[in-house]
């Protein structure tokens, strides 16, 4: 009898908890310990590349090649990051910031907005806009990349960053996940709000967009992290030396003749840990919201 | 650019680097936005074989008026590989180069393997590099070197390597076609697919030159078949101790090399604007030209002056040692470069010797390199 | 009489909140659909239009089926089009299930633990390719044309394991947990409340893993241009880096375009499959 009061009260605290729960009374069997250790193994093999690019960015010259692998640089160097710095790489570092912030504020509106009508407005031709943008999602990016080089041409805003901010806004993905949020909206809300005699912006504004917040936060800092990485649509939009990233910054470091890995590196590391950072601060949020949209999915 | 700007504060200049790498893609992709930069320095196999042929640059033939018999003096295959085959010029050329091999010094001198090569003019002839190979690997220096071809990088020194061998040409004399499966290049790639299965020599279809270059620094590697004057200078400080650098030039069966040259130079962009192109000519002319700047021009890129009058322009400063590789510009050979498809030939070029590598039938490759570039 | 006469009066009313509603949808639909109409519908139109031209740096003239007819006798893209199809079905099979494995153990661990694991597991996604190809570039494999492949395909796996775990994770937490343990009362081995229960609960995330790994997959791109770029001999040649050879290095738009439509169809086609094959599964 009293196992199953247990365990009725268990599942309550579980329902409470929601997600993550309390694990506490789990017996460790071996299988687990072992599967455990495979996966240490395997995060430290995950890990391992950024300890690669960090500690390579502050080696010598000669280490960064050297024929026995220098694990840690015992005379480290701030030589790359003084070089790295001689080149625009803070102007690199914000064009990146500007682009992938503008990106995700116009991703984060036009896509909540489209989501929620395509979930709560029965509009005519619903079906059909849904299913376009459902299919446009398998299409590969980098097809597009010539008429779209065309386009922006015409609007004379190749060179600029805006040719790698429009289209990421335009990517289906986001007005995807922002439906699969809206439809959570219950109806009965947005019945007594329009009873209320609240106008369409003032529903939207307070009914709606309080109730996908988590959703708007997950596809901030997707949309945020895809921006930053997607070096095909950069390589092909900017040329410049005033409008690059620093991803392609990077790129541009290495010549054909030498080997400069130690700049490489700190160029790298540079491109990589404010977005680390980024992530690790936002974690919660984007795991929660990316994790809802898919499972109503 | 300053030394420009106080000279000509009329006109502004703004510069942009291309990488290596996907440079070609970027200039493409630039010319179908129409947002071409006015002025582009590269090399002949782009300016007037590429996008010279495809219209898309300006004559500046008036540029040569009166510099043509100076250029000329200095390398007539630099006057003629700047123009198209109806003379009109797609480039002003400031300097160039010739690629060569590299050896670490120290490791010949412990082989006993210096005796197989000309100090004095640093070359070789081909039974001279088989027999450093063999000393080489017999005082247990393996790998000895590593034909790279994972990728078109550095692709100028696997040409020169196969085609010096025993003497081949890569195209034919007037530039139309590609011509790998002539009897001496057919022979050099057997000797070098034998050099590969016995051991005695590696190839790595996983790395390109940079890579090759880094195992030369580290001292994996005794030989590298990609160098030059500037890679010299940027590499000097990830050297290892024990490596005591001397450039070669690639082993010929007749000891004189027929060295692949690089040749930088101005081509302007037909942007339609004619005050701006007057403006960029008055900017090559004066890196080019202008008997203040000239020579700290071609100081800067690390290779050699195009014009005779200009000299060494070396001597004296810190990187004399650039002088050296002066000694190799009379073996400067055919500018084939500008041969078309040479986009489509360089990929197929890499994947020619991977396949020779792999054990591929040397004449059937070839053949099969050849039918796909000679398109 | 009566009904006839409110009837229409319905209507209008009906007819009236209709044209409301159409109008709200459609403004709310405006800001995305601009950007999604102007920035990637109509290239996709132009990539359609441009597949039936000769268009290079020089030329454009229309040429029918050409392209189309070009790629059948591509001996090179039948061997990209052949590597794309090993990699998907080698990496996306893989990828969820090692997440999928993965996710049940460090689901089980304390909140901390879960949460560094699924952060280490994700780095890769948020360093980008980038980074991993800066030290992967020495691995001696990539040279081997009998390894090159499958090296790929380790390297995807790390970049792409990442979003599954976070989802399974979630997924493997939401488990109606009363079922699985009146199952654990009824004497089932772990394996079979796996199989029996948890299976189909997550059975949605499943099939969201396997749309989003399939596409990601097919268009493996930055890690064969920053590696291999196709080599040894196209042992790692993919369609999407093939595109991108014809169109950004030998400039044949035309060609790169028409090879892009076949792409989108055969991915459009996969999708279409998982979704069908995983209705059927769940009954």
């Amino acid at each position: 009898m009293s196992d199953n009061i247990a365990a009725i009260q268990k599942k309550m605290q579980r329902k409470q908890a929601n997600t993550g729960g309390d694990h506490s009374v789990h017996q460790i069997t071996p299988y687990e310990i072992a599967a455990l250790v495979v996966l240490i193994i395997i995060a430290i093999l995950f890990i391992f590349p950024l300890y690669w690019i960090i500690t390579g960015s502050f080696k010598n010259a000669q280490d960064v090649i050297a024929k026995v692998p220098v694990w840690f640089p015992l005379q480290p160097t701030i030589d790359n990051y003084q070089r790295l710095f001689a080149r625009p790489a803070v102007r690199w570092l914000g064009n990146t910031v500007f682009l992938c912030a503008m990106s995700m504020a116009l991703t984060c509106v036009s896509a909540s907005m489209g989501g929620y009508a395509l979930a709560k407005k029965k509009f005519a031709g619903r079906t059909i806009v849904f299913s376009i943008f459902v299919c446009a999602m398998a299409l590969p990016k980098q097809v597009i990349l010539i008429p779209l080089l065309k386009e922006m041409a015409f609007l004379k805003l190749h060179n600029t960053l805006w040719a790698v901010i429009l289209p990421t806004v335009g990517w289906p993905f986001g007005v995807f996940l922002m439906k699969q949020f809206s439809e959570t909206i219950p109806e009965s809300l947005l019945e007594a709000a329009r009873i209320d005699g609240a106008g369409e912006a003032r529903t939207f504004v307070e009914i709606v967009l309080p109730i996908i917040k988590p959703g708007i936060g997950a596809l901030a800092i997707f949309t945020f992290i895809t921006a930053w990485n997607d070096y095909f649509l950069q390589l092909i939009m900017l040329n410049d030396t005033d409008v690059l990233t620093i991803s392609l910054g990077i790129a541009k470091l290495q010549s054909e003749l030498s080997n400069d890995f130690g700049l490489i590196m700190a160029g790298a590391a540079l491109g990589s840990i404010p977005i680390i950072i980024i992530f690790l601060l936002f974690q919660k949020f984007f795991t929660r919201g990316i994790t809802m949209g898919a499972v109503k999915g | 650019m300053a030394n420009f700007n106080a000279v000509h504060p009329e006109i502004k200049v703004k510069v942009q680097y291309l990488d290596y790498a996907s440079g070609d893609d970027q200039v493409t992709t630039a010319i179908e936005a129409k947002t071409t930069p006015d002025i582009v320095m590269e090399g002949p196999e782009r300016l007037v074989a590429n996008w010279g042929a495809a219209g898309k640059m300006l004559d500046i033939s008036d540029l040569w008026a009166d510099t043509k018999d100076d250029i000329i003096a200095a390398s007539p295959a630099v006057e003629a590989a700047c123009k198209n085959g109806e003379g009109i010029y797609y480039e002003y050329p400031l300097c160039m180069t010739t690629h060569c091999m590299v050896i670490n010094y120290n490791d010949f001198e412990a082989a006993g393997a210096l005796q197989y090569l000309d100090e004095a003019t640093h070359t070789w002839t081909t039974e001279g590099f088989l027999n450093a190979l063999d000393a080489l690997n017999a005082a247990g220096y393996q790998p000895t070197a590593v034909v790279y071809c994972g990728g078109q990088g550095g692709d100028q020194g696997t040409r020169a390597l196969v085609t010096n061998l025993y003497s081949g040409q890569f195209t034919n004399a007037d530039h139309t076609a590609y011509t790998m499966t002539s009897e001496e290049n057919i022979k050099a790639l057997t000797l070098l697919q034998t050099l590969v299965n016995e051991g005695k020599l590696d190839a790595d279809p996983g790395i390109v030159a940079g890579d090759e270059i880094a195992l030369f620094c580290n001292s994996t590697i005794s030989i590298g078949f990609c160098w030059n004057a500037s890679a010299a200078v940027s590499n000097k400080a990830s050297l290892a101790d024990d490596v005591k650098v001397f450039p070669m030039a690639f082993p010929s069966d007749d000891g004189v090399p027929e060295l692949q040259g690089g040749i930088w130079g101005f081509g302007l962009f037909d942007n339609g604007d004619e005050a701006k192109a007057a403006a960029a000519k008055t900017f090559v002319k004066f890196v080019c030209d202008d008997p203040s700047q000239a020579a700290a021009s071609v100081y800067a890129s690390g290779f050699f002056p195009t014009r005779a009058s200009l000299g060494d322009v070396y001597a004296g400063t810190d990187k004399a040692e650039n002088g050296d590789y002066a000694i190799f510009m009379p073996f400067l050979g055919d500018y084939y470069q500008v041969t078309p498809n040479w986009a489509a030939q360089r990929t197929e070029w890499w994947n020619l010797l991977q396949r020779v590598f792999a054990g591929g039938d040397v004449a059937a490759e070839a053949a099969v390199y050849e039918a796909n570039s000679n398109k | 009489m009566q009904k006839t006469a409110v009837q229409p009066r319905q209507s209008v009313a009906m007819m009236q909140s209709r044209r409301r509603e159409n109008i709200a949808g459609y403004l709310f639909m405006a800001p995305s659909l601009l950007f999604f109409l102007g920035f990637v519908v109509f290239p996709m139109v132009m990539c359609l239009v441009y597949s039936f031209t000769d268009y290079t740096m020089t030329s454009f003239s229309f040429s029918g089926f050409a392209n189309y007819q070009r790629m059948f006798q591509d001996a090179i893209f039948g061997k990209a089009l052949w590597n794309t199809i090993i990699l998907v079905l080698i990496s996306v099979p893989v990828t969820c299930f090692f997440s999928l494995w993965a996710a049940s153990i460090i689901s089980k661990l304390h909140d901390r633990t879960t949460s560094f694991f699924r952060c280490v597991f994700y780095l890769p996604v948020v360093t980008g390719s980038v980074a991993v190809t800066v030290i992967s570039r020495n691995m001696n494999w990539l040279g081997d044309a009998s390894t090159a492949l499958g090296c790929i395909i380790t390297i995807l796996l790390t970049t792409s394991v990442g979003q599954p775990i976070v989802l399974y994770v979630s997924a493997l937490n939401n488990v109606d947990q009363s079922l699985v343990e009146a199952a654990s009362v009824d004497g089932a081995t772990n394996l079979q409340t796996f199989w029996r229960i948890k299976w189909p609960q997550i059975m949605p995330t499943t099939l969201y893993i396997l749309v989003i790994t399939t596409i990601n997959s097919f268009q493996c791109f930055a890690l064969i241009q920053l590696l291999t770029s196709g080599g040894p001999n196209h042992a790692t040649e993919t369609i999407m880096y093939y595109i991108y050879y014809n169109a950004f290095k030998l400039q044949s738009y035309g060609y790169g375009s028409a090879m892009g439509i076949i792409l989108a169809l055969i991915i459009a086609a996969f999708s279409a499959l998982q979704f069908k094959v995983a209705q059927t599964d769940n009954g």
